[in-house]
Formats: C-alpha cells, structure tokens, sequence
C-alpha cells in the first residue's frame, strides 16, 4: 500500500500492527502493540528469549527478524551491514543440496539494488574443492588391492592344478569349436603377443592421460575383481586340460617350498605362456587371457577421444583376433571365454554407469544396481568424483614441451576514451 | 522509484496469491510402491490452505503440470510379445538339451569333475526333489502374487524378458562346451543317433513336465553350466521381494529360506557342478538388478 511507504522509524504503533497483520504475523500484534516503528527495528534475538515474546513466538522470532531486515532494506537503512543479513535460519534447503558435497550455505544478498520485497533463498554451491580430486592414496589402496588379488590368484592355480585329473584319465570335454576347428600350434602366441601390444598401449595412454590417479584406481579396482571372481570359478569345479596337446607340470604332493617356487615364476612371468612361466594346469573357467584383452580394450575405448576411430577399430581387431586364437589354439574351452567376456563387460559397464551418475551413488529403493556387494567399496573410491571425468590429456613429464605454433602474447589494449 | 518498485510487487504478490493454481503434488511414490493396489491421488492445495495464501503473501505458488497421461500404461501387446519370446526361449532351450545330450560323453569315458562341494559333501537322495518342491512352491507364490498386482501386465512383461533372456544365456553356455554328468549316480537315456522323431518326442515330453525329474520328464543329461533350477528359484525369489509390500518380512524371510534351501539341496544332491549354481545365481542376479535399474531411471 503506498501510504504504508513513509520512513519505518515514523511509524505509530497503529501502523506497527497493521504491517504485522498484513505479514501474516498477527500473533505479535499483542505483545508489539505499543511498538512504534523504531523499536520494530530494533528488535533483537535477544528480545525473543524474554517474555512476553518467547510465549508467542514459536521460531525464536526468526521470521519477523527476517521481515523486519526486508522492510528495513526497503527503506534505505543506512545502518544495515552486508553481513548482518548472514546467518539466518536456513529454510527450505532440502536435502537433495547436500548431495554433492556443496557446502550449501544460504547468503541472503544484502545489496539495496535490484531488492524484491519477497526473499527467495537460492543455496549458492561452493566448491571449495575440485571436482576431480587425484586422491593418490584411495588409488595406492586399490593398486593393493588388485595386486592381492593377483597374488591369490596365482596361489589357486597352483592349488588346482594338483587337483586337475590326468589326460588320460578325463580326456578333454566335447566342445562346439573344437569341433569345427582344428588346432593351430602358434595360435597362442598370436594371442599373447595382442595381449602385451594392448597392454602396452593402455599403459602409454594412462600416462597421457590428465586424471591419471581416477581412472588407474578403477582399472585396478575391476581387475581385481575379475581376478577375485576368477579365483572362486577355478577353484570350486576343475576342469580338465581342453586339449591333448597340454605338458601340465608334474604334481607336487604337499612340497611347499616348491609350491612357492611355483607362484613366483608364474608371477615373474606376468602369467604368460610366452615367457614361459605358465605350465600349471586347471585354470581353464574363465579365461584370465580373455579378461585382460576385453578390459585394456575396453579401458582404450573409453578414456581416448572420440574421434580416433581408427585407434579403436585397431584395439577391437587386435582384442578380436587375440581372443580367437585362444580358442584356436585349443587353450580354452569356449564357455571360458564366452564367460571371461561376459563378466568382463557387465563388471565394466557396471561400474561405470555408477560412476557417472551421481543419483546412483547413493543407495535408495530404485537404485537395484547398489545391491552387489562391492558397493561400499565403490562408494569410498568414488564418492569424490563429481561426474564423468573428462578426457583430458597432458605432457605427463616436466620436460619443456616442444613450442607447437606461436605463443600468444598479450598487450595491453591503449584505449583512446 | 524503488518504492514505487516495492509498492508494484506488493500488488503483484497480493494479486497472485488470490487466484491460486489447483496444483498437483505430485507423490514420488517408488515403482514398488506403485505396483500395491494404492492409486496415485493427485492432491490439490486444500481449501483452508487456499484461504490463507490470501492472508500470507510469502508463500510462493509452484505451479504443477497436471499428468495428462497415465504415468503405468497396461500395453498388454507389448506383454504378449515378451510372453512369446520367452516361450521360444524356453523351446529353444529344450531343443538345445536334446542336442547337447548326444554329445555327452559316457560316464565310465569321462568321470565326474573333480568339485569342492561334493568333496565335502556326500549325495544325499531325496535332495534334489525338495530342490525341485521348492521351486515349485516359490513359483506357485510368485503366480498368486502377480494376480494380486494392480500392474500385473508391466511386471509379467519384465518376468517374460528376463528369464527368456536367462534361458538365451544358458543355451549357449550349454551347447559350447559340454560337461561330464557331476555323479555316477546319473541315468542319462540312451542316445539316439539320427533319429528325428524320437527326439521330437523327446522334447515334448521335456517340455511338458516342465523340466523337473519329479514329473519324470528330466532324463536328459548335458544341460549342467548353467543351472536352469538356480535360476527359477533365484527369480522367483527376486521378484517375489520385488513387489511384495516392504514390511512383509516374515514372508521374505520364509521365500529366501526356501530358495536359499532349494539351492543347496541342488548341490546336495550332486546334481550340478558348484560352478553350475554359482554363475546361475551370478547372471540372475545382475540381470535382475540391471534391468530394473535402467527401467526406475529415467
């Protein structure tokens, strides 16, 4: 109402309580009724304790402070502060601001210009942190991880190959490929040889990459897993060699200094027939051979940039062909590498999926994909990730970087106005 | 001029709050919610609560886009064509066991795989019928419950999908590679080389009796990795807690005891390779999680 708009400290207290009315405040009307205006403003929290406001007020007074800061903003007090409006109560902040980590603090703006009489809180997000951040220590965690994993691993094969019934005995189950396709002797280093070039290749990549420590903790994250999963289908069911041609090594009966002998040869040798370290049997269901081409490829696809198709036809042909010559070479039965792919892949995308969205990092009644086990976990790795790491690349060394092009050099524009 | 601003704003509050939009509140009630027999009642501002926007010019009024269109459509089609692929599934698979069981080698040839269960764990006889009793109770439940859903179509359709999608997966881990049968107790019926109509005949025996070796109908051997029995009882369980009301627990409870039962009874029994059990539990489970995933996201 215009003729409410002269100067707050001339009000009477008529006009005191009229204003209360109209602001939806009329419990104050009693106990403010011989207020004028200057005393309105200069209510304090203090006040709010004492009686008789205490009994009326059923929010410390915390709205009609706030009402009264507006009305005394809409009339120019010289006397307001900035930051006197801070620290009010925050209301209607829900719990969906929180979720990111944002400090969600609610600053009242306390600028005269372009005020509105109705106050809406806008919880402004500071991100005092990066959304990005390296956390090398969670990455040192899953580097330990994946490393026992390996280690357990390796200490199964050595277990199930004692227990892996002689050729003669359990000749090598019927299988569909087998059928079909006859044994190539030199298949498998074709295999082996696709393996460590994509090894390779992932690896160069990682060091260009600029979120190095994210994107190395999921990749040893999964392998682990993998591995871990691996361990249990081994161990639980051995099948026999797929082919006649296996040299399996001659069983240790409970020699355990050769047992260990074992285990670090076949660590030393990355696991690889090439370098000669593997000659234990029995670790056919799944393949650790199909894990390691599908993921490196994987891992290639998705943190190199988009437009190298090429480099990713050339990945997928190198994984592809690696994986037939296993089943070329008669070194696995194809249910292994058909599930070795499988649990590869889902594992892979899994993770991934949760790790992009951020409404699935917390667990809630339509979130199903936090029901695996290892959702805790995840979560502690993840949960400082704020959406999906860019692919960004960067010199990896602190080597002056060749000078691509001219500098740009900045000189100060000479203004004439 | 600012209080001229300030008394045009005044007026603009006041005007607003006097003709309030009949908002809808929309409840985000969850899928599993949904699927009671509660209907989503879009709740509009009440009439005390219109009356007194009048008398608080604070109060800010968000207007709601009224839902024009049903948010669970039935589709029934879309249901019948899950129906039928889940039907050509399970064909597809019974024809898959009558091939893989030719090729089966003979027990005395190819002994038992060596497994950590059955090392532990001598055969026990009965197991495997209260295995398959098991999972016919849990099947049977899971029927009376869907006739209870209000949105029986949706949740049949996604049953459908899935488990045909299972019995896809596990036709071809069966036929790639075909284990030995896990026990000398096994009477695999004898082979017949070549001889089409028998092994129709086969099938529709198979078929018939559901695949259970209660009915008399399961004496085919091959179909090991993985185990089709896992999988029922798993789903069954799965989508019986699904879309049970939450606080049922003593009957979740008594459903995953069953099914946890019914699992091991399988292995008991020697019936299936661990290896068998565990990657039909793995494959439904995900399967199940990440389809539902994807259907509660939007």
């Amino acid at each position: 109402l215009p003729g409410a708009m002269k100067e707050v400290v001339l009000w009477s207290p008529e006009e005191v309580t009229h204003w209360l009315t109209e602001n939806a405040a009329p419990e104050y009307c009693e106990p403010l009724k011989s207020f004028t205006g200057r005393d309105l403003i200069s209510l304090t929290e203090e006040d709010f304790k004492k009686t008789p406001l205490c009994r009326v007020s059923s929010d410390s007074g915390q709205r009609l402070l706030h009402m009264i800061e507006t009305l005394k903003m809409a009339h120019h007090m010289e006397a307001h502060k900035n930051g006197h409006a801070n620290g009010h109560v925050r209301v209607g902040v829900s719990g969906a601001a929180w979720e990111n980590g944002f400090s969600g603090k609610t600053k009242l703006n306390g600028m005269p210009n372009g005020f509105k009489k109705e106050m809406i809180k806008i919880p402004m997000p500071e991100p005092e942190r990066s959304q990005y951040p390296m956390e090398w220590g969670k990455t040192f965690l899953a580097f330990i991880y994946a490393l026992s994993c390996f280690i357990f691993t390796t200490v199964t094969i050595s277990v199930v190959h004692e227990r892996v019934p002689p050729k003669e005995v359990q000749p090598p189950l019927p299988d569909a490929f087998f059928d079909r396709f006859d044994r190539v002797q030199w298949a498998f280093s074709i295999c082996e040889i696709n393996g460590m070039i994509l090894v390779g290749l992932w690896f160069v990549q990682w060091l260009l990459l600029k979120y190095k420590s994210i994107i190395s903790r999921r990749f040893f994250c999964i392998v682990g897993t993998l591995y871990l999963y691996r361990c249990i289908t081994m161990y639980v069911t051995t099948l026999p060699v797929p082919g006649m041609h296996f040299k399996c090594s001659p069983k240790l009966f409970g020699d355990w200094e050769s047992h260990l002998r074992r285990i670090m040869k076949l660590i030393a040798g990355g696991g690889l027939s090439i370098t000669g370290s593997h000659n234990m049997c029995g670790d056919y269901l799944y393949s650790g051979h199909t894990v390691i081409l599908t993921l490196t490829y994987l891992f290639i696809r998705e943190y190199s940039p988009r437009r190298l198709w090429w480099y990713h036809w050339l990945c997928w042909a190198l994984s592809m062909v690696g994986m037939f010559c296993i089943l070329l070479a008669h070194d696995h039965y194809t249910v292994d590498v058909v599930v070795a792919y499988y649990i590869t892949t889902r594992l892979f995308w899994w993770y991934h999926t949760m790790a992009n969205q951020q409404v699935l990092k917390e667990a809630s009644q339509t979130n199903l994909l936090a029901r695996v086990w290892w959702y805790k976990p995840f979560q502690y790795f993840e949960k400082n990730v704020q959406g999906i790491v860019p692919r960004s690349y960067h010199w990896p060394f602190p080597w002056p970087v060749l000078q691509r092009g001219r500098q740009v050099k900045y000189s100060r524009l000479v203004s004439d106005t | 001029m600012n209080t001229i601003e300030t008394a045009k704003l005044e007026e603009h509050m006041e005007g607003q709050s006097n003709d309030t939009s009949n908002g809808y509140s929309q409840p985000t009630l969850s899928v599993s919610e949904e699927n009671k027999n509660s209907t989503s009642k879009p709740k509009g501002l009440s009439n005390g609560l219109r009356k007194t926007t009048k008398k608080y010019p604070d109060y800010i009024q968000i207007a709601m886009p009224a839902e024009s269109r049903n948010k669970f459509p039935l589709e029934w089609w879309k249901t019948g064509i899950a129906f039928v692929y889940a039907v050509f599934n399970l064909i597809l698979t019974t024809v898959m066991i009558t091939v893989v069981h030719e090729r089966v080698p003979p027990k005395e040839l190819s002994p038992p795989l060596p497994d950590k269960f059955f090392d532990y764990i001598d055969r026990v006889k009965w197991a495997f019928s209260i295995s398959e009793i098991n999972g016919m109770i849990l099947v049977g439940l899971w029927v009376v419950q869907w006739l209870f859903l209000r949105y029986k179509s949706i949740v049949g359709r996604r049953f459908f999908f899935i488990i045909g999608t299972l019995y896809l997966y596990r036709c071809i881990t069966m036929y790639v590679t075909t284990l030995p049968v896990p026990g000398m107790h096994f009477q695999c019926a004898p082979k017949l080389k070549g001889d089409s109509q028998a092994k129709v005949q086969r099938i529709l025996r198979l078929i018939s009796g559901g695949g259970l070796s209660i009915t008399g109908s399961h004496i085919l051997c091959g179909d090991f990795l993985f185990s089709g029995h896992t999988v029922i009882i798993t789903l069954t369980y799965l989508f019986i807690k699904e879309y049970s009301p939450r606080h049922f627990w003593w009957y979740h409870l008594i459903c995953w005891l069953m099914s946890a039962a019914g699992i091991i009874c399988i292995l008991v029994a020697h019936e299936h390779y661990t290896i068998d059990v565990i990657i039909a539990y793995y494959i439904t489970t995900r399967l199940f999680w990440w389809y539902h995933s994807m259907a509660n996201e939007k």
